[in-house]
């Protein structure tokens, strides 16, 4: 019986979002046909630029990692019950910050204390940044959503500012940039692949967010204040503390994956950092359904697609923003499947035949 | 612009019409909410219809307004039998309704609020006309009201003055209002039924007033019906009733308090302490206003009162759901601010109104639903590690204790019955062998009478293990049954306390009422 | 040059002619944004429907004008980027009223779906050169440069301040401006009046849209005046945080785009004269405005005085 009712709400969960990603692909194909362009050769190129050789995949993986961290900025405050979409801000900070601390201990310090320090100062700057939007929403009622937001746009503002005065290296001329970190701080490439270990920093950091939400009793207060915040009073649960919390792990992760950005891929801070991943993560976790497991293999999905873009448009003659266009379309489609959820019958628990009140003194 | 003009011309010296409700009855399915009952608003009367709780006194008006398709009986103005189909039919009868809640829209000025609630207008409004009208309209209203003010920065009382303006505006000649003065102070609740009075006696209106104060009625009410259980148990002229006799229609022959089985408890200790609590309404007005009381182990503690007069709020200053702008509470001896460690050690619970919106997460499992307050602690969970195993035996342990009916311990909640939500709620609070502290508010509300046996068993069985139990009920019979003291809390305070022995229940009804 | 001649003076002088020539995309996407959340709904979207907007006026410009002639063409331009917001408006109108769908969510989706859809068609359109709206040379009594290229003001920009006051004049003054309020302020009143909630959210959303589109249509055939993919700074996602400044107030909204587009160009402003160490710091202070205002307003005790009722609830 146990496992019976689990696996029909298990089949919903799965169903509806692939059903929805498999009719945006339907839609995305008219777009395409509508577009001047044969539907079946775009799925393909998709594939093949995605999918289609360890070479291709390589790339879809580093553009997965971080989007697999910057998901979570948007996933982990959803379960509080929170919309924060300041998933671009976290990561530029956090990419600020571990620049800045990279740079200093540079000098003397070994490798693997440079990248630590590089890690660490990441995932506080990205986590106060967004720590700063809980602590606004718990003391100030300030809009989670719009607070957030600004704060990307002060984040950029900061990003070109620091890499155009204070942090700029002299030598970067068309591009202003911070001086870049050694070579040897950089995060390496995981053996036998070109991809970085930034990718193993997302996946690890995935099951680390799931396990905290599901399996630990951190997760459970959050879950419960996030369902019903009367509830979770009525149990004496630190609502405030865990806005505070949670809103600081969320933006932690961006901050990582902004980390991951300048240690592993520009090895400096610059406009470069400032390359959407933080607003393709809001799309992660939506069609995720804030599952941080989801996530990171929904991550994997998009990478794909983003990777895609460039061979769309020398294959196909398509511009590049055909990878925008099919990313608003999922995101519509996954939404409208919000509203599908407990109206399919087939995925409905067959009552248990209730007998009539006189024996059950409680059904009222 | 035209047709508002209008409105105020229209308004001449004519009678009501009489209001006859005849045979009425309303039936749900199986339940018969309204049992044959007939009503007579005779013109320029002022009518109140009382009775407790599930009474059927809002079905009835709401089969008067055209909510509801009544099963039989009928309705006639001046003897004529009129079909009322729709509130826009009871409208065109000149019946209007004030709702216990407002209908007004906030942010809008009054005079916007006015001219939206005609169903017929112009596209475009000429509000220097529309203000003449509406001056003119006020200079004969019995309240005035500023026209150019929002409606948010009206106070409680103004706003509900404003829902009977609009009334009188749209020319209504029966008004019906349900329980119009709960949202109101007693000064207020004098003033805007006082007014109301006087346009009745000037023959311009018939009132039919919903309400179960007793003050009320006998201060501004010329004739009453009586409603008990859905069918009609009594009537009369104001002035030839007292109190007592209302008071008894209303709740059926006098009630000798239960004797239930229960153990005197050795030496009672003071284990809640409440000192001097202040708190607010959600819209900041103050609805507990420094109350005192102490409840000892093994005894239960009742509190009556009318709804809307600081009992939600109490309680949930105690439950930790509202923060008490002054006071403090203490429980055994220490300082209790409602955190979860403070409830863990004083081991404090609570059987809220409503379980499924005050103490359960809809979307979450009946198995996390149930281990709420036992989750970060052994053996539910070891460190940071939620253990699913002891969680889903518990959960397992108390569904076949509790009878739960669930599919299976992973249904969400939400998928309950009412009485299977509130179940869980009771398996969650209840089933600790250490209870110190309990508060319950309307525990039983909506519940069958087998349902509600059973739950006074618990809560009984709980008091005579030393348990101190708060409360807070609506029923009086519950609490006269329960109870081994009786408060009543009547407009944020307590205006009454007695043992159970040497409780005059007149004086409980009288208190509540506010007297 | 004449900068010099100037002196200090220019920094005045460039925060107006930035608060003339860069004001109007905030006002019409505020407007928009302002009808919208009155009927008690966000669009998060406006952003896409700029540049939806923009795009599709620069384009509509550029091939039309062989046939209506350069004069003609931009104003057709215009036209149409409205209606390619009304249709952004209907998708998301529709989208953000099915069941257990949340608004923002949706906003957000639309950005993506916007830009999408703006870039995709926009790319043949960034190297050619379409036809641009009008201007009026309110300066011209001037024979200082400054002056005259400062006071130079779109008819677009009048359009949009006569239609802050119209759009007051409509919440105040027309049964259908009443309708909206209720409906955004308190569905259950409305419901009981018998107005359609969804309906009235639906023409609201569509309209506040159509708003927008113009709103692109101003950036991309007026100032800056070219089709690039990066045309917008996020005007679109600023609406929704200048009407809560703008009190949910239709001429507040006027009063603070001036406002916005005035601190947007304190950067290029100060640069002019000279002062480059915060320009970019400069540049975010719209943003960081908008946070003061925020922090300093909201508060956990009461809801902000305008706001309409329904907003950010599920209903």
């Amino acid at each position: 019986m146990l496992t019976y009712s689990r696996w029909r709400r298990t089949l919903e969960a799965v169903s509806i979002p692939i059903a929805a990603l498999i009719f945006s692909l339907f839609l995305f194909g008219l777009f395409c046909a509508a577009a001047g362009a044969n539907p079946f050769a775009v799925y393909g190129a998709i594939y093949k630029a995605a999918f289609g050789s360890w070479f291709a995949f390589q790339n879809t993986l580093i553009r997965a990692a971080p989007l697999m961290l910057t998901s979570l900025c948007t996933a982990l405050p959803a379960r509080l019950g929170l919309v924060i979409i300041g998933n671009e801000g976290a990561l530029v900070m956090g990419g600020i910050a571990a620049v800045a601390a990279g740079l200093s201990v540079a000098d003397f310090a070994p490798p693997i204390v440079v990248q630590l320090a590089m890690a660490i100062a990441g995932i506080i700057a990205g986590g106060l940044w967004i720590g700063a939007v809980g602590a606004l929403r718990h003391y100030r009622a300030v809009n989670e959503t719009i607070s957030s937001l600004l704060m990307n746009y002060i984040a950029i503002a900061l990003l070109n500012h620091l890499v155009g005065g204070p942090m700029r290296d002299p030598s970067s001329l068309n591009k202003p940039s911070t001086f870049p970190i050694p070579d040897i701080d950089k995060l390496g490439t995981i053996p036998f692949t070109r991809v970085h270990y930034g990718l193993l920093y997302g996946i690890v950091v995935c099951i680390i967010a799931y396990y905290l939400i599901q399996r630990t009793t951190f997760g459970f207060a959050a879950r419960t204040a996030g369902g019903n915040v009367k509830a979770a009073r009525i149990a004496g649960l630190p609502v405030g503390k865990l806005t505070i919390a949670i809103c600081f792990l969320a933006g932690s992760s961006a901050g990582l994956a902004g980390m991951v950005e300048v240690a592993a891929v520009h090895g400096r801070a610059n406009e470069s950092l400032n390359a959407n991943y933080g607003y393709a993560g809001i799309l992660v976790a939506f069609i995720a359904r804030h599952n941080p497991i989801a996530a990171s293999v929904v991550a994997i999905l998009l990478g794909g697609i983003l990777a895609s873009g460039s061979i769309l448009q020398r294959q196909l003659g398509l511009p590049d923003a055909t990878v925008y266009v099919f990313q608003g379309l999922v995101f519509l489609v996954v939404l409208y499947s919000e509203s599908l959820y407990g109206r399919f019958a087939i995925f409905k628990e067959p009552d248990v035949v209730t007998p009539p009140t006189s024996s059950a003194p409680l059904a009222g | 612009m035209k047709p508002a003009v209008k409105t105020i011309e229209m308004k001449e010296l004519t009678l009501p019409p009489e209001l006859e409700v005849v045979n009425m009855t309303k039936q749900f399915g199986q339940l018969i909410a309204l049992d044959n009952v007939s009503l007579t608003l005779k013109p320029g009367t002022f009518h109140a219809l009382l009775g407790e709780n599930g009474a059927g006194k809002s079905t009835l008006v709401k089969c008067v307004m055209g909510f509801y398709k009544p099963t039989s009986g009928e309705v006639r103005f001046n003897q004529q039998v009129q079909a009322i189909d729709s509130p826009r039919d009871a409208q065109k009868h000149g019946i209007g309704m004030v709702y216990q809640h407002f209908t007004s829209v906030p942010a809008m000025t009054v005079a916007e609020n006015l001219v939206l609630c005609r169903y017929e207008s112009a596209a475009l409004i000429d509000w220097k006309a529309e203000y003449e009208v509406l001056n003119a309209f006020m200079a004969t209203a019995p309240f005035k009201l500023p026209l150019s003010v929002p409606v948010a920065q009206l106070a409680a009382g103004e706003k509900q003055k404003l829902e009977i303006l609009k009334q009188l505006y749209l020319k209504s000649k029966i008004l019906i209002l349900d329980e119009p003065t709960s949202v109101l102070t007693p000064g207020e609740a004098d003033e805007v039924l006082g007014l109301i009075r006087e346009e009745v006696v000037a023959g311009h209106l018939s009132v039919l007033l919903i309400s179960h104060k007793f003050r009320e009625v006998t201060a501004f009410v010329d004739e009453i019906t009586i409603l008990r259980k859905g069918k009609f148990a009594g009537s009369g002229r104001v002035k030839d009733l007292t109190i007592a006799d209302m008071a008894e229609m209303m709740m059926g022959e006098k009630r000798i308090p239960q004797t239930v089985q229960k153990t005197l408890h050795p030496d009672p200790a003071p284990v809640l302490q409440i000192q001097a609590i202040h708190a607010n309404k959600d819209n900041g007005l103050e609805a507990v206003s420094g109350v005192d009381l102490t409840v000892n182990s093994g005894e239960i503690v009742g509190i009556a009162g009318i709804s809307g007069n600081g009992q939600r709020e109490l309680v949930e200053v105690l439950a930790g759901q509202r923060t008490a702008t002054d006071g403090q509470v203490l429980v055994n001896g220490e300082v209790y601010r409602a955190s979860r460690t403070e409830m863990f050690q004083h081991r404090v619970f609570v059987l809220p109104e409503e379980p499924l919106k005050n103490a359960c997460v809809p979307h979450m499992s009946v198995a996390e639903n149930l281990a709420l307050r036992t989750f970060d602690r052994p053996p539910q969970s070891k460190g940071w590690v939620l253990l699913f195993k002891p969680i889903r035996e518990a959960a397992q342990s108390l569904i076949k204790t509790f009878n739960i009916k669930t599919p299976s311990p992973e249904t969400p909640i939400s998928n309950l019955s009412g009485g299977n939500v509130q179940r869980t709620v009771l398996a969650r609070e209840l089933s600790s062998d250490h209870i110190n502290l309990l508060i319950a508010a309307n525990p039983c509300f909506g519940l069958d009478f087998a349902a509600v046996d059973y739950i006074h068993s618990e809560i009984l069985e709980a008091r005579n293990r030393g348990v101190a139990v708060l409360l807070v009920s609506e029923d009086l019979d519950e609490l006269l049954k329960l109870s081994d003291r009786i408060l009543v809390i009547s407009e944020g305070k307590f205006a009454y306390e007695s043992s159970i022995a040497e409780a005059d229940f007149a004086s409980i009804g009288r208190s509540m009422a506010g007297h | 040059m004449a900068t010099e001649a100037l002196g200090w003076w220019g920094v005045p002088l460039g925060i107006m002619a930035g608060m003339l020539r860069g004001s109007a995309p905030f006002l019409f996407v505020s407007l928009g944004e302002c009808l919208t959340e009155k009927s008690g709904k966000v669009n998060l979207g406006l952003e896409g429907t700029l540049l939806t907007g923009a795009m599709s006026a620069y384009a509509v410009s550029y091939l039309s004008e062989k046939t209506v002639g350069s004069a003609i063409a931009p104003w057709l331009g215009v036209l149409v980027a409205g209606l390619a917001g009304m249709v952004l408006g209907f998708i998301h109108a529709w989208l953000s009223q099915q069941p257990k769908v949340n608004d923002v969510a949706v906003g957000i989706a639309m950005i993506i779906f916007g830009s999408g859809i703006a870039f995709f068609f926009g790319k043949p359109f960034i190297q050619p050169s379409a036809p641009q709206l009008p201007a009026f040379e309110l300066g011209a009594w001037s024979n200082i440069p400054q002056i005259q290229s400062a006071l130079k003001v779109s008819p677009l920009l009048m359009v949009g301040v006569l239609i802050a006051p119209l759009m007051a004049w409509f919440f105040k003054s027309t049964r259908w401006g009443l309708f909206i309020r209720a409906v955004g302020d308190s569905p259950d009143a409305a419901l009981a009046m018998g107005i359609s909630i969804k309906k009235v959210r639906m023409l609201c959303i569509i309209a506040g849209s159509f708003l927008a589109g113009i709103g692109g249509a101003y950036l991309s055939l007026y100032y800056p005046g070219s089709w690039t993919e990066r045309i917008s700074s996020g005007q679109g996602l600023m609406a929704v945080a200048l009407v809560i400044f703008a009190r949910w107030n239709p001429i507040q909204c006027l009063w603070a785009s001036l406002l916005f587009g005035g601190a947007q160009s304190i950067g290029p402003a100060l640069q002019a004269v000279g002062i480059e160490g915060g320009y970019y710091l400069f540049n975010a202070s719209p943003y960081i405005l908008t946070l003061l205002i925020m922090i300093i307003t909201c508060s956990p005790k009461k809801t902000l005085t305008g706001a309409p009722g329904a907003l950010g609830t599920l209903t």
